[in-house]
This record gives C-alpha cells, sequence and structure tokens, in this order.
C-alpha cells in the first residue's frame, strides 16, 4: 500500500470508522435475524427518525415539543388518504407527507415563537392529548376510530434475488420494509448532519444557548425557530408515513400522548444535541419497555429479590424510574455520557491537549 | 478578646475568576467598621462570603464560631443581617409582610413589640404604608424597610451593602443618622459596605480600604479622614 | 333556562375540580418556575389511597383527610428525593423529570391496584336539590363545597400564616429569603406537599364521576393546564377563576354547539389554552415578566 493511502486511512477520524461500521452492521441485521424481529427493529428505526427531527428542534434550536406524535400522525395520515383514496403509490406519498407535514409545523412555528418553554410545552402536550379525538371526527376521510388498513408493498424483484444471493432465503415484506425505513433514516441523518454542521446548525445552537446574545449578533431568530419547528415536523411526517407502512394500519391510537413522550423521553436519553443520539434513544425507548420484563430475571448478576421486584415493577415503572435516573446523573444521555468520557480518555492519553494545535478538545453539547 | 466578626486570608470568586485575595478584616463587639474601595474591588463579594452566597476559603469566625460549610439560613439565624446590594425587598409582598418576614423567627412576646415601636418611631413612613406593597416604595424608603426589616431580626451584627446607592443626599444623610443611632444604642455592630467613603467614615470607626481584592489601606477613620494622600488615592475626595 | 342554570350548577362543580388541580399546578410553578406534569398522576395515586383506606372499612370523611395528609407526605418526600438534587437544573430536565415521575406513578398504580376501572363512591346522595322548578343534584353542591373549603383553606394558609408568608417569599425572592433566615428548600418541599394535598382533593372529588383507574386523571389534568393557563399561570386566585371558568364552558360548549361532542370536549381546552396564549399570554390576573437577560 502506498504510503499516502496508508495515511489516509489512518487520518480517518474514528468518528467516520463508527459510522461506516454502525451503517454496515444495520444493513446486514436483517439477514441474520427474524422477519419479525427486522420489523421490530424497522419500527425502532422510525422512531430514530422522529427523534431525530425532535432533536433538531429541542437538542439544536432550543425550543420544547411534547407533541411530535401529533406531527407523526398527520404524515401518516397524509400517505394513508393518498394511498387509500386517491391510489398513489406508498412510496412516493412519503416525501409528500414530509412535505406537507413540515408545512404545517412551519406554520405552526410561528405563533410558537411568542411562547417560552414552559408555554410551549404545555400548548404542544394539549395537542398530543387532543390529536386522537381531532382524527376521529372526519370519519370518511380518517375511518374514524376504526383507522385505515393499508397495502404493504411486495419486495421487488431485484431486491429479492440480492437477497436471496446472500442469504438463500426469500425476502420477506417485512424486511424489505426494514430496507426502505434503513435508506430514509440513512438519507435523513446525513440531512440533518450536513444542516447542523453548516451555518443553520450553528445560528440555531446560538439560539439555543442565548437567544438575546444571538439576536444581537445579526440572527434571524424567529426565522432559524420555525425553521427548526418546520424541519422537525417534516421528519415526525415521514417517521409517521414508514409507520403506516411498516405496521400496515394506522387508528387515532396508533398515536396516543404516550408516542409523544416517548420520542422526548428518547430523545433525552440518546442524548440530545448529538447525531447518534436519536438513534440511541430510539433503541432505547422502543426496545427497554418491551425487553425490561424479562431481561432483569435473565441476568445473572441481579440478585433475584431486586429482579423479581423489577420484573413485577413492569415497564412503565423501570421507565419512568430510568428517565429520573438520566436526568440526575447523566442530563447529557448516553451519547453525552459516551462523549464526556471519550473526552476524558483522550485528554489522560494526550496529554492537556492536542499535539498538533495544542488546542484542548472542547466539551461535548451541553443541553 | 476576639472580635465579634473576625476574617482572616479570605479568598474569594465566581467559578474560575477569583475576586478576593487574602483579605483580613475584623468588627469588635458593637463596633461600625467600613468597607471602601471602587467598583470591582470586592467589597460586595465580602460580604457575600460572610452569608455564605460565594464559594470562600480560609476562616470567617462570627463570636468564635467558624463559619465554614454553613448554609446562609444557618448563618443568619446566628445574628448576622444582610442588606444586600439593591435592597432585597420582596416586592411581591406588603411592607407589613416585609417587616413580618425580619421577625419570622421570634416569638410575639413584648421583646418584639417593643422593636415594631422603635422601627416605627425611626421610620414613621413605614407605619403610614404598611399594608400597601413594597414595590409601590421610594428608593429612600425602600432602604429603610430594609433596615427596620434587619432590625427586627434582632441581630448582632448587620451587613449593609451601599446604602446610599441611588439616593439622595438628603435622604442619605437621614439614613445614616438612624444607622449611627442604631449602632450606638441598639449595641448592633455595622459593617459598612460603601462607595461614598466620606459619609462612611463619619460613621465608622475603623476602615478597610480594599483594591483589587486585597486590602490596600486601613486604621482608624479619623486617621483615613485626615490623611491627604490616601484620601486623594483611595478614597476618590 | 332551567336547563343552563343546571349546566352552569355542574359546571362549577367539575371548575372546582379542575381549579384545586390548577391551584396545585400554580403552587409549584410559583415555587421552582415549572409545570408538574406529574401531578394528576399524583392525584390519582392519592385517589387510590383514599379507595384503599374507604374498602378497609374507614369512613370517607375520616379516610380523606388521612390521604390529604399522606399526600402532603409524598409530596414533601418527592421533592427531597427527587427534585432537589436537580433544583438548579434548566427547564427541560426539570419538565422530563415530572414527565418520569408520571410515568412511573402512573405504572405503579396499575401495578399495585390494577388497571380495572372501580367505582368510588360519593359520599353525597345521588338525589337533587329542587328549587323554584330548579333541580340540583347534592353530587355538585358536594363538589362545589368541598372544593370551597380546600380552596379557602389554602387561601388562608398562605396568606395569613406565617408559614404561608414564608414559603410564598421563598417562592417569588428565594435569595432575599435566605438573607432573612427561611430554609428556602423546605420552604418548597412544603409548597410540593401542598400542592399534592390539594391535587389529591381534585382526584378524590372527581373519582365518583370518571370510575378510578390509572388513567383517570389524564384528561383532567389537560383542562387544569387550560385552568392555570387562563388564569395566569402565578397567580392562585387566577387558578380558581379559570377553573371555574373552563368548568362551566366546556359544560356549555358540549351541549350548545352542534359539533363539539363529548369527545371533542377536551379540544375545547386546548383551544382555551391556544387562545389565551396568543391573546393574552399572561392569563387573566398574570403579570407581565420581563425577559431576564
Amino acid at each position: 500500500m502506498s504510503s499516502v493511502l496508508r495515511h489516509r486511512i489512518r487520518s480517518v477520524p474514528p468518528r467516520y470508522a463508527l459510522v461506516g461500521i454502525v451503517v454496515l452492521l444495520l444493513a446486514g441485521l436483517p439477514t441474520v435475524i427474524s422477519s419479525y424481529l427486522t420489523s421490530e427493529w424497522a419500527q425502532a428505526l422510525i422512531l430514530a427518525i422522529a427523534i431525530m427531527g425532535l432533536n433538531i428542534l429541542i437538542g439544536y434550536s432550543g425550543q420544547l415539543s411534547l407533541g411530535h406524535g401529533a406531527f407523526m400522525a398527520l404524515g401518516a395520515y397524509v400517505s394513508a388518504i393518498m394511498a387509500r383514496h386517491y391510489h398513489v403509490d406508498y412510496l412516493v406519498t412519503i416525501p409528500i407527507a414530509g412535505i406537507l407535514t413540515g408545512g404545517v409545523g412551519f406554520l405552526f412555528g410561528v405563533p410558537a415563537l411568542r411562547l417560552s418553554a414552559l408555554y410551549l410545552a404545555l400548548a404542544t402536550f394539549a395537542l398530543a392529548v387532543v390529536a386522537p379525538s381531532l382524527i376521529k371526527r372526519p370519519k370518511d376521510l380518517t375511518g374514524g376510530v376504526q383507522g385505515l388498513l393499508l397495502v404493504q408493498p411486495d419486495p421487488p424483484q431485484p431486491a429479492k434475488d440480492v437477497f436471496a444471493a446472500i442469504t438463500g432465503t426469500a425476502m420477506t415484506t417485512d424486511q424489505w420494509i426494514y430496507y426502505i425505513t434503513l435508506f430514509c433514516a440513512l438519507i435523513l441523518f446525513w440531512l440533518a448532519w450536513n444542516l447542523l454542521r453548516l451555518r443553520p446548525g450553528r445560528a440555531m445552537r446560538a439560539i439555543r444557548d442565548g437567544e438575546v446574545a444571538a439576536a444581537a449578533s445579526g440572527i434571524n431568530v424567529a426565522g432559524y425557530k420555525t425553521l427548526a419547528f418546520g424541519v422537525s415536523a417534516f421528519y415526525a411526517g415521514i417517521a409517521g408515513s414508514l409507520l403506516g407502512l411498516a405496521s400496515g394500519f394506522i387508528s387515532p391510537d396508533t398515536f396516543p400522548v404516550s408516542l409523544s413522550i416517548q420520542l422526548l423521553v428518547g430523545g433525552v436519553i440518546g442524548g440530545l444535541a448529538t447525531i447518534p443520539g436519536p438513534l440511541v434513544g430510539a433503541i432505547f425507548a422502543y426496545f427497554l419497555p418491551i425487553e425490561s420484563d424479562q431481561w432483569a430475571p435473565g441476568q445473572s448478576w441481579i440478585p433475584s429479590q431486586v429482579a423479581t421486584v423489577i420484573h413485577n415493577a413492569g415497564p412503565a415503572v423501570s421507565y419512568g424510574a430510568l428517565l429520573i435516573l438520566i436526568m440526575i446523573f447523566a442530563p447529557n444521555g448516553i451519547v453525552g455520557l459516551a462523549y464526556s468520557g471519550y473526552a476524558l480518555l483522550r485528554r489522560r492519553l494526550r496529554g492537556a491537549g492536542d499535539r498538533e494545535t495544542g488546542h484542548v478538545p472542547p466539551d461535548p453539547q451541553t443541553v | 478578646m476576639s472580635a465579634l466578626l473576625e476574617l482572616e486570608g479570605v479568598h474569594a470568586g465566581y467559578g474560575p475568576t477569583s475576586v478576593l485575595h487574602g483579605v483580613s478584616l475584623e468588627v469588635p463587639e458593637g463596633g461600625a467598621v467600613s468597607l471602601l474601595g471602587a467598583n470591582g474591588a470586592g467589597k460586595t463579594t465580602t460580604l457575600r462570603a460572610i452569608t455564605g452566597g460565594v464559594h470562600w476559603t480560609g476562616n470567617i469566625q462570627f463570636d468564635g464560631r467558624p463559619l465554614h460549610r454553613m448554609s446562609t439560613e444557618q448563618i443568619v439565624r446566628r445574628g448576622i443581617a444582610h442588606v444586600p446590594e439593591g435592597r432585597g425587598i420582596c416586592t411581591e409582598l406588603t411592607v407589613d409582610e416585609n417587616l413580618k418576614l425580619g421577625a419570622h423567627r421570634r416569638h410575639n412576646d413584648a421583646d418584639l413589640r417593643k422593636d415594631y415601636d422603635r422601627v416605627f418611631a425611626y421610620f414613621p413612613v413605614l407605619k403610614e404604608r404598611r399594608r400597601l406593597s413594597a414595590s409601590t416604595l421610594s428608593g429612600g424608603e425602600q432602604q429603610m424597610l430594609a433596615l427596620a426589616r434587619a432590625l427586627l431580626m434582632k441581630p448582632r451584627l448587620m451587613l449593609l451593602d451601599e446604602p446610599s446607592l441611588g439616593l439622595a443626599p438628603i435622604v442619605v444623610r437621614a439614613i445614616f443618622e438612624i444607622i449611627r443611632t442604631i449602632n450606638r444604642e441598639n449595641k448592633v455592630a455595622v459593617l459598612l459596605v460603601e462607595q461614598n467613603a466620606r459619609i462612611a467614615l463619619e460613621l465608622s470607626s475603623h476602615a478597610y480600604v480594599l483594591e483589587v481584592g486585597r486590602v490596600a489601606v486601613e486604621g482608624e477613620s479619623a486617621e483615613l479622614q485626615g490623611n491627604e494622600s490616601v484620601r486623594r488615592s483611595y478614597l476618590g475626595y | 333556562m332551567q336547563e343552563l342554570f343546571q349546566l352552569i350548577v355542574s359546571g362549577l362543580a367539575t371548575g372546582g375540580v379542575f381549579a384545586s388541580l390548577a391551584l396545585a399546578l400554580v403552587l409549584i410553578y410559583n415555587a421552582m418556575g415549572i409545570v408538574n406534569f406529574a401531578q394528576g398522576e399524583m392525584a390519582m395515586f392519592a385517589t387510590f389511597i383514599a379507595f384503599t383506606l374507604i374498602s378497609r372499612g374507614i369512613s370517607y370523611w375520616i379516610a380523606v383527610p388521612v390521604t390529604l395528609v399522606i399526600a402532603f407526605g409524598g409530596g414533601i418526600a418527592i421533592q427531597r428525593l427527587v427534585i432537589r438534587p436537580v433544583e438548579r437544573a434548566p427547564v427541560l430536565t426539570l419538565v422530563i423529570i415530572t414527565l418520569g415521575l408520571a410515568t412511573l406513578i402512573n405504572g405503579l398504580a396499575g401495578v399495585l391496584f390494577g388497571y380495572i376501572p372501580r367505582a368510588f363512591d360519593s359520599p353525597f346522595p345521588p338525589s337533587s336539590y329542587g328549587v323554584f322548578g330548579v333541580y340540583v343534584g347534592y353530587q355538585d353542591l358536594g363538589v362545589i363545597a368541598m372544593s370551597g373549603v380546600v380552596l379557602l383553606a389554602v387561601y388562608l394558609l398562605l396568606q395569613r400564616t406565617t408559614v404561608g408568608l414564608t414559603m410564598r417569599a421563598a417562592s417569588h425572592h428565594p435569595e432575599a429569603s435566605r438573607l432573612l433566615g427561611v430554609s428556602v428548600s423546605w420552604m418548597l418541599a412544603l409548597g410540593w406537599g401542598l400542592a399534592a394535598a390539594v391535587g389529591a382533593v381534585s382526584g378524590i372529588m372527581v373519582a365518583p364521576v370518571l370510575l378510578l383507574e390509572p388513567d383517570m386523571m389524564q384528561t383532567t389534568i389537560i383542562y387544569a393546564f387550560a385552568a392555570a393557563v387562563l388564569g395566569g399561570i402565578e397567580s392562585p386566585l387566577g387558578a380558581v377563576v379559570g377553573g371555574l371558568v373552563v368548568g362551566v364552558t366546556v359544560n356549555l360548549v358540549g351541549v350548545y354547539v352542534p359539533f363539539v361532542g363529548g369527545d371533542l370536549q377536551l379540544a375545547v381546552a386546548l383551544a382555551i389554552i391556544v387562545a389565551v396564549l396568543v391573546i393574552r399570554p399572561n392569563g387573566l390576573f398574570g403579570r407581565a415578566s420581563s425577559r431576564r437577560v
């Protein structure tokens, strides 16, 4: 290998390598797990997309929303209605749902400007609670309480062929849908990474850290805040649309208040104001309630009395307790904790500053 | 006999910024001491250190007991009344309620009633405005309320942070007269932080001048008043 | 005309429930600048405690005060254990902690008491009191009376006692209060205890109407939010007035506005919240606060 190439490989920041590994793992997942588990992971990825949107709003622009489940509902119903009543190909409806929901979110962002963080939380929370009832009303359009059944697409032949070549088994619908979801997630995460790296991201962070100072520096605070709302709604809309695809069925009960809370919880546990945070948080938020019952008794290092208590207490209690503990001890979430740990390690290994530039690595983003 | 309040080698600051670099001073029982200096010299920080409002190292003793690791409430209950910069008036409450707050830890007995009478004798306007919201008081009246409230705590030491700030000279004179009376007759020791050095030195018997977090000059007030170069360099007149 | 009057009275009764829960929210908001999203769940849990006591044979009129005392203690415990460690944290952290608390308490109630809705008997007779041809239910009158008593008691406590004074001072002027020897931290704990007790009353009053189950308070809390926002999130008086207004309005709109059925009454609450925040964000009795730089 030429020394230039070797140098190039060595100078790739560990972060990019990690991303590559994660993408490969996610892409290969359906080949090693059951089709059912694959559909669960698809749901987790959908959550990750919605949480990424929420992250842009909360972690980067500093506005709070407890109602993003309602935006997901909007996206889901837009797709469902277009597919069922107007016979549009479902995959085509996904970006449309996203854009429409994004537009609504943008409009939302305008009155939201006048509300303090707390009032915004209240208003969006109320929205989330009311959303199911509002959906039920236009029965003809939304199917009311009974919801809408959706046709899930079969995998196209080329995909089937590739999959069969790698695993020797036929690709199921669930697996195909997983790949659609993964594809969307990758695009959207890449989009978010760029948005946040460049000027909009910096502007939003400046706003989050001090609106008055940001305005004084000439940043269009109102513009960026509404933009953040619109973008986060766009993500939620796409997530909702994908949710319809993955479940094959949506109804008002698919979008209860607890969904909005789950998004917030996932975002915080994963780590706000980070890019990997939403993915980590989504995995947590999706699998913890399901697994917490079974997980504890299976662990040999947890004394049986404690394990029984955890098991009997049920998912909600563990969930709530975990949330509280994380906010007290690790308010920057898992990824935040990882970043702090990593920064600490680097400092210990490298000495006080970076050898080349002499700069001390910056502290990880705080909420 | 040790002083009522003793500070020895006190360092204090806000986060990474250090403001006090080894301040030592004392206030004798029933004494009146001024703490002078320019803006930013650390006078307010010194008072805040005493009542636990800022992190400090060194030695601070009140009545022989060290004040390390005590919360503000605990320190104040030992007999120190601190009237902060800006007076600290509870504007959400009425004048009467502010006074009651000062007295809230005391038993409602003859002693307290006497103190109320005394306070209203010093500041009749407070009696008139009892039921009104404290936010309706003028600057001078708020200063009076702050002093009255502090008095009702029956302190052994009063820390006063710039009582003259924003007040007309005639009001300042009246208030300082009352502070002097409180000091002399009620035997309450006073540690006075002031930018108006002249009036502070008239009140106090002893004075310390802070400069950039250190005691630059100290001595009897009369001496400092008489020393022209000290007055010019440190006291601004 | 009769129907209108009856609707107003029953609206005042539900309004009393909203007012109590809204008052609890306002008390905590005043103490720490956050809305306690767990207030409804705390009220529900206290109601389950009352239910347990009553089903053991204890009279309603003894079980309820005992429950209030337990709720008071519970509120203090929560403040000391969960809230105090993060007192200085940003708003978002605190909001999430209250959400976590809500989830935890809801789950705990499910585990301890089960999800089957229970009937909670009201101590008031189901009959009505007739005057001038108008019939007003004893239930409604009972709720109005109970709310009235509780709200009056809180008012007297806060305005006429020394403890109430120190609590108010600690809420609005924590720094100055410390310098006056007030244990601000304990006053906050007391505030939580008081809020828990007042919230418990609202749960106990509403249980006979909605059946008692872990999700019982999830709609009531939204109405309470609307009431608190309408009255001005900092004003206890506003919470009371707001509660009554919301109660009556929701009742009247549900009946007289044809397209709002029972299920969209909640949307009325949302509409109120949005309207207030857009037209007059400080509510009826709130004060405009300046931005602290």
